[in-house]
């Protein structure tokens, strides 16, 4: 038996019942373009959800000494430069940052909060936040400068700005305060308000030499891809078997379950327009198998055999599915496009500030996603078909003679 | 033996449950030899359509044999007597006989599709046949588009372009007037004659039966009588 004849015949059968056809097909074409753009959004606040994690001085990867995140200080420590860094494959890594980070406090003429206090090497930190935020004033001119920069919330908090003086007090690795005073080179504008409260930036080798150290508190590692690689991984925690190797999400596991949870939220949201979708392409089927129990019933008279007239109503199913989809992936696809230069959020953003959320969404849409939901219809297809198909093959030839 | 294209032995049907049987038939025996034409009549529940059923593997008999070409249809699976009727039994139905949606040609062809004759050599047999048949112009218009007397022709054309052993025909007349069955019949005829095709009709129409070379009367599930007609119509 030839396929190409039942398909010659299934499409045909389709065109049978135009205005039927048509609304099914629209149907699933608005499905799958639907769930798509959907997935585009989702997809578009997981990216910039991960990004945020990421920029905010986490990178994909962390070292950090053991203990260091229950309890941070300048005695847990390491010496990064001496253990080197592991032969990878040449470009899975964007960057390395070495930092010593700190608990602080920091002081102005009228002001008193406490702080991280984070001595960056500048050029490094192109893989953070810091690389490209906005500053009123100078940035950081390189690892030695004696300078800081300090967030825009906190220098109102302080009643400071750029060219004042601050005075930052920390505890050296024997317990004792280190206390010296600083001016502001810059003065930076982060996304959420929680970074600008919290971190102070100056060179690394300045907050070294207040606690007379030569030793890193973390190094954040950014890969060139956003995958995370598990070999990556591997190979920074045999390079750093003493160390801590923590991933972005182990670092902010709440940016982590969200991101989880919208990978979720689309599978929820194709079950739920896919599963209605199956009745419409059910009940279709079924109406048109038993608009032609005769037909069918001569068909098996003529000798066409039950394989056949499955796989003609299977064929019919996956037809229109292909059809379907196929616009609905023009459409998803279109209005993605329309939609690619990103969405302003900034109606809600002063809400989204606080939570560090960027506002203006920009959709993603991944090929692998298209090709899991046309994938996943076209399964969807087959299964709807089983049921029609069994209505078709209990016809028997003697149905085409019956009254 | 060789010359015995049907050979039913016993043949009984019994419709409904134990309650209130129908017996269609009731140990019929029934035999058709090579190039004959043969009308079934009766009254109506008399068993004709049930015959003709059987004899072409459409149904199962409850009791009794069935043989075409020497092929025995009790010992058959599903798909085994769905190959017979492809391959040995063309059918002409009183009503839809023709799938809607392609034309007269590729109805024709398509039963040789199922048959696995390759395009070139098919769409040749479906022309030529529907040629012989008179019906060249219109091979290109759909079922729909064509009169009651037409899709008959069709119909016979595409039973008879397997070249079947046996064409078997329920009332193929019951929906043509008398001028165009009259038609139908020197169609019949024709192939009959000139093809050597054995040929089992089902009618209550005279006109059918005058057409005819053997008679077979049944009534009650039983035959009546069995006359060959020395010079029919
Ligand atoms: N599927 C069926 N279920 C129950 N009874 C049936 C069935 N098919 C036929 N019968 C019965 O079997 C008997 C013979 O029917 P059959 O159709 O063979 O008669 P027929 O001679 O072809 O009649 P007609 O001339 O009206 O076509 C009738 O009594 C009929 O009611
Ligand atoms: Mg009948």
């Amino acid at each position: 038996m030839k396929l190409t004849l039942l398909v010659q015949l299934s499409w045909r059968n389709l065109w049978r019942h135009r205005r039927r056809t048509v609304i099914l097909l629209t149907t699933i074409c608005f499905a799958v373009g639907s769930v798509l753009v959907f997935n585009a959004l989702l997809r578009g606040m997981q990216v910039s959800m991960a990004e945020t994690a990421i920029d905010n001085l986490n990178g994909h990867f962390k070292v950090l000494a053991p203990g260091y995140l229950d309890d941070p200080g300048i005695e847990k420590s390491f010496e990064f430069e001496p253990i080197g860094r592991p032969e990878l494959a040449g470009d899975a890594i964007q960057g390395w940052a070495p930092r010593v980070r700190v608990p602080a406090v920091i002081r102005s003429e009228r002001e008193t909060r406490g702080v991280q206090f984070v001595g960056v090497v500048p050029g490094s930190e192109e893989i953070s936040f810091l690389g490209d935020v906005a500053i009123d004033g100078e940035y950081l001119s390189g690892p030695d400068d004696r300078r800081i920069l300090v967030g825009q919330a906190l220098a109102q908090q302080l009643e400071t700005g750029v060219g004042r003086r601050v005075v930052l007090i920390t505890q050296g690795v024997d317990g004792g305060n280190r206390e010296s005073g600083y001016r502001i080179a810059g003065v930076y504008d982060a996304v959420g308000e929680g970074i600008e409260k919290a971190f102070v930036f100056t060179g690394l080798a300045t907050v070294q030499e207040l606690l007379s150290v030569d030793a890193v508190t973390e190094v954040s590692v950014r890969l060139a891809e956003d995958d995370q690689n598990p070999s990556v991984l591997n190979s920074l925690t045999s390079t750093f078997s003493d160390l801590d190797v923590r991933t972005w999400q182990d670092l902010e596991p709440q940016a982590a379950m969200m991101y989880e949870m919208a990978d979720t939220t689309v599978a929820i949201w194709f079950l739920i327009v896919m599963g209605a979708l199956i009745f419409g392409i059910v009940n279709t089927l079924v109406t048109a198998v038993m608009e032609r129990v005769r037909e069918l019933g001569m068909l098996r008279a003529i000798g066409m055999r039950r394989g056949a007239v499955i796989a003609q109503v299977v064929i019919e199913s996956m037809l229109t599915m292909t059809i379907g989809i196929s616009i609905g992936v023009v459409l998803g696809t279109l209005s993605y496009l329309w939609l690619a230069d990103g969405i302003d959020l900034s109606a809600f953003a002063e809400g989204l500030e606080m939570t560090g959320v960027k506002p203006e969404l920009v959709p993603r849409l991944w090929a692998r996603d298209v090709f899991l939901v046309v994938g996943l219809s076209l399964v969807l297809g087959i299964l709807a078909s089983i049921y029609p198909a069994q209505r078709a093959v209990k016809v028997q030839p003697l149905d085409a003679m019956r009254g | 033996m060789s010359d015995l294209v049907v050979e039913c032995l016993g043949l009984t049907r019994v419709y409904g449950d134990d309650a209130v049987p129908v017996h269609a038939l009731q140990g019929v025996d029934f035999r058709v030899t090579k190039g004959e034409w043969t009308a079934l009549a009766g009254p109506s529940g008399s068993g004709k359509s049930t015959l003709l059923h059987l004899v072409g593997g459409l149904d199962r008999p409850t009791d009794g044999t069935v043989a075409v070409d020497g092929e025995k249809l009790n010992d058959l699976s599903e798909s085994q007597l769905s190959d017979l009727r492809l391959r040995k039994v063309g059918f002409v139905f009183q009503a839809y006989n023709l799938i809607p949606v392609l034309s007269a040609v590729e109805n024709v062809e398509f039963i040789m599709q199922l048959q696995g004759i390759e395009p070139p050599e098919r769409h040749e047999r479906a022309l030529s046949v529907l040629d012989q048949l008179g019906l060249g112009d219109i091979g290109e218009r759909r079922p729909g588009e064509l009169s009651g007397g037409q899709q008959q022709r069709v119909a016979v054309a595409r039973a008879i372009v397997t070249e079947p052993v046996l064409l078997l025909a329920d009332e193929p007349s019951a929906n043509l007037d008398s001028a165009t069955t009259l038609e139908l019949l020197a169609l019949l005829r024709t192939i009959n004659e000139q093809r050597g095709v054995t040929i089992v009709t089902a009618t209550h129409d005279p006109i059918v039966m005058g057409h005819a070379s053997r008679r077979v009367l049944l009534r009650d599930g039983r035959i009546e009588s069995d006359e060959v007609v020395s010079s029919p119509a």
